[in-house]
C-alpha cells in the first residue's frame, strides 16, 4: 500500500505484458534480419546477387539467439466446410432415425480416447472443446442472420455477428464487422511487437469451389467490413509470394524508397474524400508501408524451395501448400496463417469418395452416410497438414507444431439444418508451451468465444475478454493452458 | 476434379428440393434493394408521383482487373508480360460496386507493385516502345526530359493534369531513389506512378455547378474517366482528355458528342459484354462441371461455347442490328457451334468446333431467348438434377429485379420419404406448396421455374423424368403457362424487364446501388428506353448524358459518423 501510486492505464498493462513475454520460454520474438544488416555483412557489397545466406547460418549452429530464444509462437486457423455429421445432440433427429455422435469423445480431460472422426487427429494429440455454441445475438431483420452460415461462421471467426446490411441481397453480400482471429493476432501489438515477420500473415485456400462470389463464400480472413484477404489458391502463387526475391537487393531497396512517393500521393488524395473512402485509402496506405518494409527485408529468406507444380487434386495441392507454408514458418517469414481447406457452404464435389453432388447440397439432401465419409476425409486432410508441421524440426529440436496454436473449426455444427449447437472446435499445437495437448474440455451450451479467448491467451496475448453483442466472456478453459 | 454445382444461391438450396420450412415468412415480392435501403417504386407508377431528383453521393472506384489491364495497354502498348492481380469481387452482382466499396488487401497492393515493375521494365527494355512512351531520352535523374515524362505520362495515367507541386514531388522522389542513374529514375518513376492511388482509384467528387445553384456536377476530367470506363472499360483516349482539358465535358453537347463517338468504337462492344456478363451472372458458368457418364454430350469446352453463344446474341442485338433488346428473352435467333447444335438437337450447317453460325428456332421449337440457352439452364441446375427453384429465382431476381427474402431461421428440414418410390422433382416440390410457410415464397419462385423442366441439368430437351412424362406447366404471377417458350413470350412484353435492365445498368455505371432520390431519373431513363424501341445502345447514350450520371451529392464530411 505504501508503494507510490502509479497512474492507471497503458503503462502498467505494457509492463505486465513484457514480464509475461519474458517468462515464456520462447522469448519476445526474433528480430528479423534487415536487408542492410546483411549487406554490411557481405564483403564490400560483393555478395549482392549471390545465393542468400541461410538464416540458420546467421543464427549460429543451434538456430537460437544468443539468449537461447527462438521465434515465438505461431497462430493458425484451419477451416473446413459444412461442420460435422448431425446427431441427436445437435437436434438432428428425424423421422425416427437417430444418428450417432461421431465427434464428441466419451471421456473428458487429458488422454481421452478419440472418437471416430477425431481418430486421424489423435496422432497429433490435438485438444477438443465440445458443447460450445455462439452466444452472439443477431437482429431479427432481415431474417436469416442466425443461420449457421452467417452467425455460426462469424462467431467462429470473429466473435461477433455479421454486418446485417446486404446479406439478404441476391448476391449475398456478406461481410464481417471486425477482423477475423488471424488478422486480429497478426496486427496485435503483443504478438509481433515492433518486429513483425516479413509477412504478417499468409492466407491459403485449397478447394476453389464456392457458393457465391463475395464475402466469406470464398474467403475466411477479414480485416473488417468489406475488407477481405482472399486466399492464395495455387501452390505456384504461394511459392512466388513467399520465396520469389530478385537477386538485385539494392534495386529492391530503391523500390522501397520510391514507395514514399506513392504514399504521399495517397495522403494527398485523402483530403478530398469522405470518411468511408478515406478509411479505405488509409488501409491501402498501411499496406504500402508493409510492402515497403518487406522490400527492405528481402534478404532474410533462409531457404528457397523449388517451384511446385500446380494441381487440381485437393490432396496434392494441400501437400504442396503445406510444405511451402512449413518452410515459410521455419524461416520466420510469417507467424500467422489461415488455411481454408473448403470454403463455407462449399459446392466441392468429393468425387474421390463416390459423392456425386456438392457437399452443401449433399448435407441438405440428408445423405448422412456420405457426409460422414466426407467429413472423416476432411479430418484426415487436417491431420495430413499437421503431419507436415509436426515433421518439420527446428534447429532447437522442437517441431513447428510445438510452436503452433491452431484454431480448427467450421461454420456450423452440422449442414443439414445449419445448426450451431455443439460447434466443432479443435485446438492443435503446443503454442511454445502455452497449450497443453491432448485434452478434451466439455461445456454443454458453453460460449464459443471462451475457447477463442483461451487460444489468444495461450500465445501470450493479455486480452481481458473476447466476444461481442452478447458473446462477451472473460473466462477461459484453464485445463487447456500450459 | 472440382465437379461443381453452380455456386447457387444459398437461400435456394436451403429451401429447395426435399426441404420443408416452418416459421412465418412474408414474401412480398418487393423490388430488389438491400436491407434498410428504401424500396424502389412500382415501375408502373406515374413519374410525377416520384420525389424530385437529387443525386447520390460520390464513390471512390478502384480500377477493376479488366480496367487496369486495358488501361496499362493503352498507356504502355502491347504486349505486356503476364501479371497477377487480386481478383475482383462483385457485391450486389457488379464488379464496379465491388471496386467502389471494398478495401484492397495487402497482397492486392503488393501485386500492383509487382505488376507495375514488370510491365514498365518490359516496355523500357524495348527501344521503340521506350521512345514512344517517354517521348525523349532522359540523361540524368530530374532532367527536363523526365520532367516532361512526369507531366505527360502523369496526365494520361491520372486522367488529369498534375499540379506543379505534384510534378516536383514525383520528380524529386525518383531523383532521390535513383542514386544518379537516369534509367533507374525512369523505371522507378513510371512504376511508382502506375501503383499510385491517383492512378488506381478514380477520385470523382464533382464541383459546384455554376448554372445550377446548390447542385454539384462532375468536372470535365471526371466525366472523361466516367464516360471512358463505362463505355470502353479503359482510360480516356487523347481526344477525350483534350476535350476535358478544354472543359467541354460539362455541357450536354460535349458529353453527347463524345459518348456517341465512344459508342461507335469497337471498344464499346467489349465493354458492353462486360455489363451483360454480370447482369446475366455468366461467371457462374465457370464453375459448372458435369459428369460425362451422366451427360454424354458434355465436353470440356461446353461452358465456353455456352458463354460465346450469349456474347454473340448480345453483340448481334445491341451492335450489329441495334434491335429491341427485349429480344434477349424472347427471340428465337441465336448462334451455335457444333457442340451446342448437338446439345440442342438441331442441324446447323456450317457450324464447327470453333465456328458459330446464326440459327433461328422455328415456332414449334421449345427454345427461344437466353432463358432456354445452355448457359442459363446449366448455370441454374445441380450436377445431377435440375432446380426449378434456382431457375425461378433467377427469373425473379435477375430478370424482374425482385427480391426473394431468405428463409426464416430454425427451419425444420424433414427429409423423410417413407414410400421409397421414385418421385419427380415436381412431386417433391409439392411440399413447398402444401406447407404455408414455404408457399409464401415458393409460390412465387417455383411456378416459373417449373416451366423449364423439359430441360435437364445441361440444357438438353427431355420427355421423361423418374420414369414418367415431364410436366413443365407453371405460371408467372398467376398467369398459367405451359413451358419456357410461353414464358419467353410473356417476358418479352413485361414492362418490369426493361425497368430492371435500366436499374442494373445504372448500378454498373455508378458503382453503387441507387438511392431513393434517384428513382425519378431511373424512371426517365426507362421511358426514354421505351421511346427508343428498347435499343440498348440508345440507353447507354441516354444514361451517359443524363443528370443521374453527371451530378453528384457533396462528399460526406469526415467525422459525420462519429457519434456511433
Amino acid at each position: 500500500m505504501s508503494a507510490p501510486k502509479k497512474p492507471k492505464g497503458g503503462r502498467e498493462v505494457e509492463k505486465g505484458v513484457l514480464e509475461k513475454a519474458r517468462s515464456f520460454p520462447w522469448g519476445p520474438g526474433l528480430k528479423p534480419l534487415k536487408r542492410r544488416t546483411f549487406l554490411r555483412g557481405a564483403v564490400g557489397g560483393a555478395a549482392i546477387g549471390l545465393a542468400l545466406p541461410t538464416l540458420d547460418a546467421m543464427l549460429g549452429p543451434s538456430g537460437a539467439h544468443a539468449d537461447g530464444t527462438t521465434a515465438g509462437p505461431i497462430f493458425g486457423v484451419f477451416f473446413w466446410a459444412n461442420g460435422l455429421p448431425w446427431h441427436a445432440g445437435m437436434g438432428g433427429e428425424t423421422a425416427g432415425v437417430t444418428y450417432p455422435d461421431l465427434w464428441t469423445p466419451t471421456a473428458t480431460g487429458a488422454g481421452f480416447a478419440p472418437s471416430e472422426l477425431l481418430m486421424p487427429l489423435a496422432r497429433h494429440r490435438v485438444s477438443v472443446v465440445t458443447g460450445l455454441e455462439p452466444k452472439t445475438e443477431v437482429p431479427p431483420n432481415p431474417p436469416g442472420q442466425s443461420d449457421g452460415h452467417m452467425r455460426g461462421f462469424m462467431v467462429a471467426m470473429t466473435g461477433d455477428r455479421i454486418r446485417p446490411e446486404g446479406f439478404d441481397h441476391p448476391s449475398h453480400t456478406l461481410t464481417a464487422l471486425r477482423p477475423t482471429l488471424d488478422q486480429y493476432v497478426a496486427r496485435h501489438a503483443e504478438f509481433y511487437g515492433d518486429q513483425p515477420s516479413r509477412f504478417r500473415s499468409v492466407q491459403i485456400g485449397i478447394s476453389e469451389a464456392r457458393f457465391h462470389d463475395y464475402g466469406h463464400w470464398n474467403a475466411i480472413s477479414y480485416n473488417g467490413p468489406d475488407s477481405l484477404n482472399l486466399p492464395i489458391l495455387r501452390p505456384t502463387q504461394l511459392h512466388d509470394q513467399l520465396f520469389s526475391v530478385p537477386d538485385d537487393l539494392v534495386a529492391l531497396g530503391r523500390r522501397a524508397r520510391m514507395m514514399d512517393a506513392v504514399m504521399d500521393d495517397a495522403r494527398a488524395l485523402q483530403t478530398q474524400l469522405g470518411a468511408r473512402d478515406r478509411a479505405r485509402l488509409d488501409e491501402h496506405l498501411t499496406h504500402l508501408s508493409e510492402i515497403q518494409r518487406r522490400l527492405d527485408l528481402a534478404a532474410a529468406t533462409c531457404e528457397t524451395p523449388a517451384r511446385p507444380v500446380d494441381s487440381g487434386d485437393v490432396t496434392a495441392k494441400l501437400d504442396a501448400m503445406s510444405e511451402l507454408l512449413a518452410i515459410a514458418l521455419r524461416c520466420n517469414l510469417t507467424r500467422v496463417f489461415s488455411l481454408m481447406l473448403t470454403s463455407p457452404a462449399t459446392t466441392h464435389v468429393f468425387s474421390n469418395l463416390g459423392v456425386t453432388d456438392g457437399l452443401h447440397k449433399t448435407c441438405h439432401d440428408g445423405l448422412w452416410d456420405r457426409v460422414r465419409v466426407t467429413q472423416a476425409h476432411q479430418m484426415e486432410l487436417f491431420a495430413r497438414f499437421l503431419d507436415v508441421l509436426a515433421g518439420t524440426t527446428e534447429p532447437t529440436g522442437t517441431t513447428l507444431l510445438d510452436r503452433c496454436a491452431i484454431w480448427g473449426t467450421s461454420e456450423y455444427s452440422e449442414g443439414w439444418k445449419h445448426g450451431t449447437s455443439e460447434m466443432p472446435v479443435v485446438i492443435a499445437g503446443g503454442a511454445c508451451g502455452g497449450l497443453r495437448t491432448g485434452v478434451h474440455a466439455r461445456e454443454p451450451r458453453g460460449n464459443l468465444c471462451k475457447a477463442q479467448l483461451t487460444l489468444l491467451r495461450s500465445i501470450g496475448l493479455s486480452e481481458a475478454s473476447w466476444g461481442w453483442n452478447g458473446g462477451e466472456t472473460s473466462d477461459v478453459f484453464g485445463e487447456l493452458l500450459g | 476434379m472440382y465437379a461443381l454445382v453452380v455456386h447457387a444461391l444459398r437461400t435456394l438450396l436451403r429451401l429447395s428440393l426435399l426441404l420443408t420450412l416452418a416459421g412465418s415468412l412474408a414474401c412480398s415480392g418487393s423490388i430488389d434493394g438491400p436491407t434498410g435501403e428504401p424500396r424502389d417504386d412500382d415501375p408502373l407508377d406515374p413519374i410525377d408521383r416520384l420525389p424530385e431528383y437529387a443525386p447520390g453521393g460520390p464513390v471512390l472506384a478502384r480500377l477493376t482487373g479488366d480496367q487496369y489491364r486495358n488501361t496499362l495497354v493503352d498507356l504502355l502498348g502491347s504486349p505486356l508480360p503476364a501479371f497477377e492481380l487480386e481478383p475482383d469481387t462483385a457485391p450486389y452482382l457488379f464488379f464496379h460496386i465491388g471496386a467502389a466499396s471494398t478495401t484492397l488487401s495487402e497482397r492486392g497492393a503488393q501485386l500492383y507493385e509487382e505488376a507495375a515493375q514488370k510491365a514498365v521494365e518490359a516496355v523500357l527494355a524495348d527501344a521503340a516502345r521506350r521512345a514512344s512512351v517517354l517521348g525523349c531520352e532522359p540523361t540524368a535523374p530530374g532532367d527536363a526530359c523526365l520532367r516532361s515524362v512526369v507531366e505527360s505520362f502523369g496526365r494520361r495515367a491520372f486522367r488529369r493534369p498534375l499540379s506543379e507541386a505534384e510534378i516536383s514531388r514525383w520528380l524529386d522522389a525518383s531523383t532521390e531513389a535513383a542514386e544518379g542513374d537516369a534509367g533507374r529514375a525512369t523505371q522507378l518513376l513510371l512504376s511508382a506512378m502506375l501503383q499510385a492511388p491517383s492512378f488506381l482509384y478514380r477520385v470523382e467528387v464533382g464541383e459546384a455547378d455554376p448554372a445550377n445553384e446548390g447542385r454539384r456536377r462532375y468536372t470535365s476530367h471526371e466525366m472523361a474517366a466516367r464516360l471512358s470506363y463505362l463505355l470502353w472499360n479503359t482510360t480516356p483516349d487523347a481526344e477525350l482528355l483534350a476535350a476535358a482539358d478544354r472543359n467541354e465535358l460539362v455541357t450536354d453537347e460535349g458529353v453527347f458528342e463524345h459518348a456517341a463517338r465512344l459508342l461507335d468504337d469497337a471498344r464499346a462492344r467489349r465493354a458492353t459484354q462486360q455489363f451483360f456478363a454480370q447482369y446475366l451472372d455468366l461467371r457462374r458458368l465457370d464453375h459448372v462441371e458435369r459428369d460425362v457418364a451422366r451427360y454424354p454430350g458434355w465436353t470440356e469446352t461446353m461452358t465456353r461455347s455456352m458463354r460465346s453463344e450469349i456474347e454473340l446474341v448480345v453483340d448481334d442485338l445491341v451492335f450489329r442490328r441495334d434491335a429491341d433488346v427485349r429480344e434477349l428473352f424472347g427471340a428465337p435467333r441465336t448462334f451455335v457451334n457444333a457442340e451446342l447444335a448437338a446439345l440442342y438437337g438441331i442441324d446447323a450447317p456450317g457450324a464447327s468446333d470453333v465456328a458459330f453460325v446464326p440459327y433461328e428456332f422455328d415456332a414449334s421449337s421449345p427454345r427461344a431467348g437466353v432463358l432456354t440457352t445452355g448457359a442459363f439452364l446449366a448455370m441454374n441446375a445441380h450436377p445431377t438434377e435440375t432446380s426449378p427453384t434456382l431457375r425461378g429465382k433467377f427469373v425473379r431476381e435477375r430478370v424482374l429485379c425482385q427480391t426473394v427474402p431468405p428463409p426464416p431461421d430454425n427451419v425444420n428440414l424433414d427429409l423423410s420419404d417413407p414410400s421409397g418410390t421414385p418421385r419427380t422433382l415436381r412431386e417433391r416440390l409439392e411440399q413447398h406448396r402444401r406447407n404455408p410457410e414455404c408457399a409464401a415464397c415458393h409460390a412465387d419462385i417455383d411456378p416459373p421455374g417449373m416451366l423449364f423442366e423439359h430441360f435437364d441439368s445441361v440444357g438438353v430437351w427431355r420427355e421423361e423424368e423418374a420414369g414418367g412424362p415431364v410436366d413443365s406447366s407453371g405460371d408467372l404471377d398467376g398467369v398459367p403457362l405451359d413451358d419456357a417458350r410461353d414464358l419467353a413470350i410473356v417476358l418479352a412484353e413485361d414492362p418490369r424487364v426493361p425497368a430492371c435492365m435500366v436499374k442494373q445498368l445504372f448500378r454498373h455505371a455508378s458503382g453503387r446501388l441507387e438511392v431513393a432520390s434517384e428513382a425519378r431519373a431511373l424512371r426517365a431513363l426507362t421511358e426514354h428506353f421505351e421511346a427508343s424501341g428498347y435499343r440498348f445502345r440508345e440507353l447507354l447514350l441516354t444514361l451517359a448524358t443524363s443528370e443521374a450520371f453527371r451530378t453528384v451529392a457533396p462528399v460526406e464530411p469526415v467525422g459525420a459518423e462519429v457519434e456511433e
